[in-house]
């Protein structure tokens, strides 16, 4: 039943449903247009009766410039909810927008890093050829396009495998090639599933910070999903906690560090174990510190 | 909302399907009468009439069993030559690597290549389709053998070995169920292989069966009885491919089960 | 839909496991086993049939002798090259025409609906079985048999596409559509690669297909192609000859398959490297 024709991100008929009557009021009255907003999204995976509903009434929004970073347990939804904010998957009912636009199909502002790296690289392009891939259509002058390339591949430190393919390379190596080739597209919002999940300690920092200097460099917007706490506290503005069965947003942490990070001594901060520290007690025991907060 | 959802997912392709299926008999239709009416391709009527007919004809019938018999008859040899010289071959290094290059020679060519020699030999008898058979099939069988053999886990059998089984028994009980699932697969390829060559063998060579019919047909000018005698040939194809994939199917799944309880 | 597999499903059953069982036997062993046997082989013919007297089996000697006299190069450019163009010519229209619907009807559910039955009806028929309908219709010439080599090829290449379009792993065409690739690359960059693999294999079989069906057609009433030389020398007891033209046929067979191979390789590169790179971890 999946994949039979070319993926048509989103039926028509689903389409309608999510007309919702609520349409355009909440937003409109935000001040600052989000970026990325979320609203009262739900997913349910097959239909009828066998209809299993995985995100149920999640929202949360993302501004311009920000790096917000989704936490939650193993299967709880995080790859879908990224799914349907990328247009791959079409919404069961609530609404996704980008800049007030409605997403129904793949905006072009965005990229998507997907979780199955090994299965998201070409096997038969090689590095190089893999990150090319996505810029041809975009007709850059070639000496723009080599550029863009070049200086990805350096950023993730792969400049020694350009010419080999995905399958000569470890784990790690293949989710830095798919991490490069959303550099090199330059999106607007990039958007990671577990992008340094393979990836060794020390090159995961390199990432991490890497991630941070583009925000900078480019007025990058990025979305991440991560398993790590450390990880969601040092990259993040914001981190969304979510809790399970289904899916929705338990609490929107925001992580009171200078926007300035540094490796060393920002993790060595009072701060950032304070950070730490109040994330992860919320994801422990989402109940105590609403309580708390009461 | 179910029963439509149910409808959508398995009465529509087939809908579909027969409204093809009409679609191509009008358009054969149209051809017949219009642009190709002056050619042998008979009116659907025509080759329907001649369907009917030949299904009551005593002949026709005894064709289809020898088509089908011989090829069956056929494939059980193809079996057996090729189970049991796979095994022979597989399980010695030295006979593998003896006949890798002959085997390498052989798998490509087609029995159709060496039709005039068995015909010249045997003359247009079952037992010339049959050797026919036995060489087009044996082959595929005998080579996935040998792979299926060359495939089974050594330590099963060194375990089966240090636990005192003999050499038959080891062959039986180790080597045996470890290759079958290639040997299943090579049969489902071959059992339709295997119609095929019979059909080639009447047809060429003047062997007994369908083939001999749509032969004297071409021969006699007779083109609805031919299209009659392909839809036939036709619905034996499926029936062949049908069966071998649940054959198949259950020697694989026998397979699986028997796998998961020594897991 | 397992209906349309199974033709592709063949080269399935490879050894999974890296190897080392050929401990004991050294490898210039193997080599001359691998030589010797057909050496061996060949010879023993050679002497065994020396002073046949045996009119269905002549000496090998004299079947060379007429295999030189006859395809190098009396027969070559009436015969031979006549009967490989046909094959050549079917075969690429097959390849075509089987890509190309195997692409629409992967893609376009209701044209696959539509059409699914007839196909696997049509390609259960013996392939031979349709020269005789080719025949009564456009005669004994090339274009007869060029249309029923292409005819017959078409059918495991086709239902050997379809299943490669539909088998494409989800995740690349999801990175096709989040990258917004265009429709053109989506075909040409993404699925027409990653089905290559079972492509290839339809393509592989198409080719035995169209060859079985390229000497049929020869076979079947027409007076020049190998085939036709070999069927008329049998029939009118030059036996040498028609050893000649099965020793002929046997050599082209396994050629063309091992060009196939060569370019196959070559093509698929990738696919063959991922795959040996899987089984070593
Ligand atoms: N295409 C699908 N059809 C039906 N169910 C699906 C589909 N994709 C995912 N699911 C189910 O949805 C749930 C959430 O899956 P998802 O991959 O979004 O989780 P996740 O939070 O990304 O997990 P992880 O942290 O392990 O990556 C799982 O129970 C999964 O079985
Ligand atoms: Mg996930």
């Amino acid at each position: 039943m999946q994949h039979d024709v070319l993926p048509i991100p989103s039926a028509p008929s689903i389409a309608g449903d999510r007309l919702n009557p609520h349409t355009g009021m909440t937003m409109a009255q935000t001040t600052p247009p989000a970026r990325l907003a979320v609203d009262k999204l739900s997913k349910s995976y097959g239909s009828g009766a066998q209809a299993k509903e995985i995100i149920g009434d999640l929202s949360f929004e993302v501004a311009a410039g920000e790096v917000v970073c989704i936490v939650g347990p193993s299967g709880v939804g995080k790859t879908t909810l990224l799914k349907c904010i990328t247009g791959l998957q079409p919404l069961t009912s609530g609404e996704a927008r980008i800049d007030g636009q409605l997403i129904d199909g793949p905006p072009e502002q965005m990229a998507l890093v997907f979780q199955d790296y090994h299965r998201s690289l070409m096997p038969w392009l090689t590095v190089r050829k893999n990150i090319r891939l996505p810029l041809r259509h975009l007709h850059l002058d070639r000496s723009e396009e080599n550029q863009r390339i070049d200086e990805a591949i350096e950023a993730v430190g792969l400049s020694h495998a350009t010419d080999l393919y995905p399958w000569q390379l470890s784990g790690g190596m293949q989710q830095r090639v798919a991490i490069a080739r959303g550099l090199a597209y330059r999106p607007e919002i990039l958007i990671m599933d577990e992008p340094f999940a393979s990836v060794d300690a020390q090159t995961r920092f390199e990432l991490e910070d890497l991630c941070l200097r583009i925000r900078e460099q480019f007025g990058m917007t990025i979305l991440v999903v991560t398993h790590d706490i450390d990880e969601a506290v040092y990259l993040s503005d914001r981190v969304v906690v979510l809790g399970s069965k289904p899916a929705h947003v338990v609490e929107i942490v925001t992580v009171n560090l200078p926007r300035e990070r540094d490796q060393i001594t920002t993790r060595a901060t009072k701060a950032f174990v304070d950070e730490r520290t109040r994330v992860l007690s919320l994801i422990k025991d989402p109940h105590r510190q609403e309580m708390a907060d009461a | 909302m179910m029963t439509a959802q149910r409808w959508r997912h398995s009465a529509r392709p087939t809908a579909y399907g027969v409204i093809g299926v009409l679609g191509l008999l009008l358009v054969w239709q149209w051809l017949a009468v219009g642009p190709l009416s002056g050619t042998s391709l008979p009116t659907v009527a025509e080759a329907i009439g001649a369907l009917v007919q030949m299904l009551g004809e005593g002949g026709f019938w005894e064709d289809t069993s020898v088509t089908a018999g011989t090829a069956l008859i056929g494939l059980a040899a193809s079996i057996v030559v090729g189970v049991v010289l796979g095994i022979l071959i597989g399980t010695s290094q030295l006979l593998r690597f003896a006949t890798s290059a002959v085997l390498e020679f052989l798998k490509p060519i087609p029995p159709i290549v060496i039709l005039p020699i068995v015909v010249l030999v045997l003359g247009p008898t079952t037992e010339m389709t049959i050797v026919l058979v036995i060489i087009g099939c044996a082959i595929p069988i005998l080579i996935q053998t040998v792979a299926g053999v060359f495939d089974v886990d050594p330590v099963r059998t060194d375990t089966a070995r240090s636990y005192g089984m003999g050499r038959a028994e080891i062959l039986g009980r180790v080597v045996l169920p470890g290759a079958s699932p290639f040997i299943a697969t090579a049969i489902r390829v071959s059992a339709p292989a295997a119609l095929v060559v019979t059909v080639v063998a009447g047809l060429l060579g003047g062997g007994p069966g369908l083939g001999q019919s749509l032969y004297q047909a071409q021969t006699a000018g007779d083109s609805a009885r031919m299209y009659a005698l392909i839809i036939v040939l036709g619905v034996l194809g499926m029936v062949f491919q049908a069966a071998s994939q649940l054959v198949e199917a259950k020697a694989l799944h026998w397979h699986e089960s028997k796998r998961e309880v020594q897991a | 839909m397992t209906t349309t597999a199974d033709i592709t499903a063949t080269p399935v059953a490879t050894p999974r496991r890296p190897r080392r069982r050929s401990r004991r036997i050294p490898s210039w062993v193997k080599w001359a086993l691998a030589v010797g046997t057909p050496t061996l082989l060949l010879a023993a013919w050679w002497t065994a049939s020396a002073d046949s007297s045996n009119t269905f089996f002549p000496s090998l000697e004299q079947i060379l002798t007429r295999f030189q006299q006859l395809w190098l190069f009396d027969h070559f450019l009436t015969d031979v090259v006549p009967s490989l163009a046909n094959l050549a010519g079917g075969f690429a229209l097959a390849a075509i025409v089987g890509v190309g619907l195997g692409f629409v009807l992967a893609l376009i559910r209701p044209v696959r609906w539509l059409l699914e039955p007839i196909i696997h009806f049509v390609r259960s028929i013996p392939p031979v079985a349709l020269v005789p309908i080719f025949i009564t219709m456009i005669g004994f010439g090339n274009d007869m048999r060029i249309t029923s080599i292409a005819l017959a090829a078409t059918f495991p290449t086709l239902i050997a596409t379809m299943d490669g379009i539909r088998s494409v792993d989800g995740t690349l065409k999801d990175v096709s559509v989040v990258y917004r690739l265009t429709r053109a690359e989506k075909f040409t960059q993404v699925y027409l690669p990653a089905a290559a693999p079972q492509i290839f294999a339809g393509l592989q079989v198409s080719l035995q297909v169209a060859f079985i069906v390229m000497i049929a057609s020869e076979m079947l009433g027409a007076a020049t192609g190998i085939g036709a030389l070999t069927l008329t020398a049998q029939q009118s007891f030059m036996i040498a000859d028609m050893w000649a033209g099965v020793l002929l046929l046997g050599v082209l067979g396994f050629v063309i398959n091992k060009i196939f191979d060569l370019v196959k390789a070559r093509i698929l590169a990738w696919y063959f490297g991922a795959k040996e790179a899987q089984r070593a971890t």
